[in-house]
């Protein structure tokens, strides 16, 4: 970290190595779709290296960087702001896995995809890196910059409403 | 209230992040209502869902990499220049790395 903040682009390089799967997929499951998401991590990497001086080492710089990630997701998603209908659906069964299951399954999470653009922002968020990415709710709550007993009541709205979006 | 209180716990028991009381209270409610059934069953399929797209492999695009490394390249370079140039020529230099979106 010292050596980027001295301004070593090979080490920022290298930061970008370690950290740009999950930024990519935070951003391509905030917006839903890769080009956007492409954009949107590249955006959210050249923020970090023009903030570096205001990062303080108060979190770690994984929960930094996805901070950044989030907000440049969020904004660039509240500026393009479509939301797409979502058509009656029934949820398949895909307990097999065999090519019809594989095929209902990728229906079934293209869905989900679709479904997340509908809930609000914050509460997409909370279920994304909670529920997608792994993170604890205190590690949600650093991210999005909340307590993290909102950060779980976030994570509760997303997903009552995707349950409804959804089964 | 009670039951708005069972509806909040009722996803935390789907995943089974609930305390031993709070199970059997969801438990004693789901006895009695067709309805919290139904809607525990949907939780369930949810959570099936997320676990799934959770497992997901989201491919990282190859040139990703290159392009932000070409990009902070630039902007480092660029605002190097604009900090050279300084007074009129800078804005005019900070302006042209806005309107082309280089940093």
């Amino acid at each position: 970290m010292a050596r980027v903040c001295a301004g070593n682009r090979r080490a920022f390089s290298e930061l970008v190595w370690r950290h740009q799967a999950p930024v990519f997929r935070i951003c391509y499951r905030v917006l839903g779709n890769r080009e956007d998401a492409k954009d949107a991590a590249q955006e959210s990497f050249i923020r970090a290296f023009k903030k570096l001086d205001g990062f303080e080492g108060r979190s770690s710089f994984k929960t930094w960087l996805l901070r950044l990630t989030v907000n440049v997701s969020l904004n660039e998603r509240t500026r393009r702001k479509e939301n797409l209908p979502l058509e009656d659906w029934a949820p398949p069964d895909f307990s097999g896995d065999g090519p019809e299951e594989a095929a209902m399954k990728a229906e079934a999470l293209a869905r989900l995809h679709k479904a997340l653009q509908a809930l609000q922002p914050n509460h997409r968020a909370a279920v994304v890196l909670h529920d997608l990415e792994g993170l604890n709710f205190r590690e949600v709550g650093e991210a999005v910059d909340v307590a993290e007993q909102t950060a779980k009541s976030w994570a509760y709205r997303g997903r009552q409403r995707l349950k409804d979006l959804m089964t | 209230m009670e039951n708005e209180a069972i509806e909040e716990l009722l996803q935390a028991y789907a995943v089974g992040d609930v305390s031993e009381v709070e199970a059997e209270r969801v438990e004693a409610a789901l006895d009695d209502s067709p309805r919290l059934r139904e809607e525990l069953a949907r939780y369930e399929r949810l959570f099936v869902l997320l676990v799934a797209a959770a497992e997901e492999e989201v491919k990282v695009p190859r040139d990703l990499r290159a392009r932000i490394v070409w990009r902070v390249a630039v902007t480092a370079y660029l605002n190097s220049a604009a900090e050279l140039a300084g007074g009129l020529l800078g804005a005019y230099v900070r302006a042209l790395i806005y309107y082309l979106r280089l940093a």
